[in-house]
């Protein structure tokens, strides 16, 4: 009985798993093996050579392609923790404002939330190039109203990956409060009502009962945020190429310029397998940090 | 043989023959460019003329940005289905004929272009001697100056030497107007780089010679402390200076609203200029780049552009393509003797190279802004083509942009810049 069940399991599990294993795990077999050997995009695997762990020892190593490496994963790792930082407490406090049902507008405060995120990233892009725009840019223009000197943005390798991470924030926030307020939704009215009695205030009632209440929701949408941020690829690209001195040259973007502009396989795949076990690692992290506070 | 097993012959026999007869008269060839949708139409025009001639052929147009072109050239042009011809930069051809992904020219096209185009045009589009592309423009670079900022500024002259330069920089500097005495350029590569080697050869140096980089000449060092001098005086801003995919961006808009007094640029952008500029484009005008402590004359840099054909390509596609840029470069294909491209070209301001079309395009070359351009040509020295050269030219440009925003010294930035390029032109070697 337990063999036919089993057989039967793995028949129906056999289409799937074969489709995964082809188009997911063996690219990354692939990466992981062509990140030990010298090899060009532009010819076949088999004239890879074997380089163990030269192309490893390379982008962590002294020169131009190790420094350019350990920027590249510097601001990429700047540029999650920025968005992740901002984007889920701003996700919880439009969550919240918008949850409430006695606020006037609720509904068209939510369209307007998640709009932004349906704007194709191109459009983000150029339009947030303008805005940023150092002479004719409309936010230099409202500082001026204020008094406040014209800002470099995009042109000062101190504020260019922070411009990004703005402009990344505009657009993300509203599907991220959209997730927090299905979590909301989640939340029995019946625990505020035994808080109200106890004569629990607005503070403590977030503090005790919503955010615990949330965890669950805020650690998905903190592993989405960070998988999202870690791919950042089309601002860079479509406004800044990388730079100025290199400050918004992500990952994704030096992978693309190694791999694809200069053929270089083999230094590419060693990137994306440092890039895809720091997200393991990141995310693994995550996910025990939040066990560890529920069995507590 | 009955009247109908005739005609079953011959319906049968015309079945067969249709698809091989459709295939042999369609050829559809596609052209990879960076160029604007205004210039576009005119390739597509021409493109049109060319199919007239030819019905077998089409010929589509297809455009990028500069900033994608060499990835879409690597990733589509190694598939028989991708682009069949290529505009490209000279500085990529080294290893797009090492990875085989660009077709050497048939022997009655090498034969042409070695005997209609200047020698050293010819080995800017060779690889060890074998001809990969029919050359189009040549660009070289050059000072531009905004005369109405010179007057104002009490300047009588154009910069002939380092000195003079660095004082009319000064001059031209008014941080409270937000303007800078000359622009440099960021976050593009060519844009970071050349003007740079275009000084430093004024100075009678080199970025590489004899296949190794020579960034740790005095000449060099000169050059560097040239940049961190105005930097530090604040006659240049980096924050004025940016670039963006589309080599336009804050760069290009400080100029043409008069906040940068002097810019090192190539003659290409003359398009951009009077499409920004309007009127205004009368007040700028051209001058050799000026010349350092240790040069002897003004010298800048030159490189050049071509069009190549994918190898991956079919046979019958190959040969359209070869054919299509054989007229389109040919005296036949223009007007008054020019070809067809270099009408084009000189639609936007950048210098065709074919022998003819420098002839037939005199009068338009003698403008004010552009022969400028063709009087440093001739002492102009043409940018390093070799392995590893873009990946070079990135990392010279990453040094660059730290000296300009004052992340390192000089003399650092000297160390940095010989010590990369070393090691990246010996892997590229290997």
């Amino acid at each position: 009985m337990a063999k036919a069940f089993r057989a039967s399991a793995g028949i129906m599990l056999a289409p799937a798993v074969t489709l995964i294993g082809v188009f997911v795990l063996l690219p990354m077999l692939l990466t992981v093996w062509l990140s030990f050997q010298d090899w060009s995009t532009q010819t076949p695997f088999s004239e890879a050579s074997f380089v163990g762990l030269g192309n490893f020892r390379e982008i962590f190593g002294p020169t131009s392609v190790g420094r350019d490496f350990k920027t590249a994963l510097l601001n990429t790792t700047i540029y999650t923790a920025l968005s992740v930082a901002l984007i889920l407490p701003l996700s919880v406090v439009f969550g919240l404002l918008v949850h409430q049902r006695e606020v006037a507008g609720g509904t068209a405060l939510r369209t307007v939330l998640f709009s932004t995120y349906m704007v194709p990233m191109i459009a983000v892009a150029l339009v947030w190039s303008k805005l940023y725009s150092p002479s004719e840019g409309p936010f230099n223009q409202l500082l001026g109203l204020v008094g406040i000197g014209p800002q470099p943005w995009l042109s000062s390798p101190r504020s260019a990956l922070i411009s990004i991470v703005l402009l990344n924030v505009w657009q993300q926030v509203g599907y991220f409060t959209v997730l927090a307020i299905a979590g909301l939704t989640q939340i029995p009215g019946s625990l505020y009502e035994a808080a109200t009695l106890d004569g629990a205030n607005g503070r403590e009632q977030f503090r005790f009962i919503t955010l615990p209440l949330l965890r669950r929701t805020l650690l998905f949408s903190a592993v989405i945020a960070i998988i999202n941020a870690v791919q950042v690829f089309e601002p860079v690209a479509l406004i800044t190429q990388g730079g100025p001195v290199g400050s918004t040259n992500v990952l994704t973007y030096h992978i693309r310029r190694v791999g694809i502009e200069r053929a270089q396989g083999g230094l590419r795949s060693a990137m994306a397998v440092m890039l895809m076990v720091s997200l393991i690692v990141c995310v693994s992290a995550l996910f025990a940090f939040v066990n560890r506070k529920d069995s507590e | 043989m009955s009247l109908a097993w005739i005609s079953k012959l011959t319906l049968a026999a015309g079945l067969v023959a249709l698809p091989a007869t459709g295939w042999a008269q369609s050829v559809n060839i596609s052209y990879l460019t960076h160029w604007s949708p205004e210039t576009v139409a005119l390739l597509e025009a021409a493109a049109k003329d060319f199919s007239k001639q030819n019905p077998d052929v089409a010929v589509t147009v297809r455009a990028v940005p500069f900033g994608d072109l060499l990835t879409t050239l690597r990733s589509q042009g190694g598939s028989s289905d991708g682009p069949t011809i290529g505009g490209i930069y000279d500085l990529w051809l080294p290893e797009l004929a090492r990875d085989k992904l660009v077709a050497p020219a048939p022997d009655a096209v090498a034969g042409e272009v070695k005997s209609a185009w200047p020698a050293g045009v010819v080995s800017a589009a060779s690889v060890g001697g074998t001809l990969y592309g029919i050359p189009n423009e040549i660009d070289v670079y050059a000072l531009n100056y905004n005369k109405e900022l010179f007057k104002e500024a009490g300047i009588g002259a154009p910069p002939k030497t380092w000195a003079e330069f660095k004082d009319a920089a000064a001059k031209l500097t008014d941080k409270d107007k937000g303007q800078q005495g000359f622009g440099m350029i960021n976050s593009w590569a060519a844009g970071v780089v050349h003007p740079f080697a275009s000084l430093l050869v004024s100075n009678s140096g080199n970025l590489v010679k004899d296949g190794k980089p020579v960034l740790d000449s005095s000449q060099a060092g000169e050059t560097f402390a040239l940049y961190e001098d105005l930097i530090k005086s604040g006659a240049s801003n980096p924050a004025m200076a940016t670039a963006d995919a589309n080599t336009t961006g804050p760069f290009l808009d400080n100029f043409v609203s008069g906040k940068t007094g002097m810019i090192i640029m190539a003659n290409w952008w003359e398009s951009a200029l009077k499409a920004g500029m309007g009127d205004k484009f009368a007040n700028i005008a051209t001058a050799p780049i000026p010349v350092g402590p240790s040069g002897d004359k003004p010298h800048s840099i030159s490189y050049s552009w071509m069009t190549v054909v994918n190898a991956k390509a079919g046979e019958a596609e190959q040969k359209a393509a070869w054919e299509f840029l054989a007229w389109l470069n040919s005296p036949k294909s223009g007007k008054n003797g020019a070809s067809a491209m270099s009408d084009i070209l000189m639609s936007m301001g950048i210098l065709p190279s074919r022998n003819s079309d420098i002839e037939a395009h005199k009068d338009k070359l003698g403008s004010e802004f552009l022969s400028g351009y063709v009087s440093v040509l001739a002492d102009a020295r043409p940018f390093p083509v070799v392995l590893g050269g873009q990946e070079f030219s990135e990392s010279l440009q990453q040094t660059l942009e730290a000296l300009q925003y004052g992340q390192v010294s000089a003399k650092d930035a000297q160390a940095n810049a010989q010590a990369d390029a070393t090691s990246i032109l010996e892997r590229a070697a290997k």
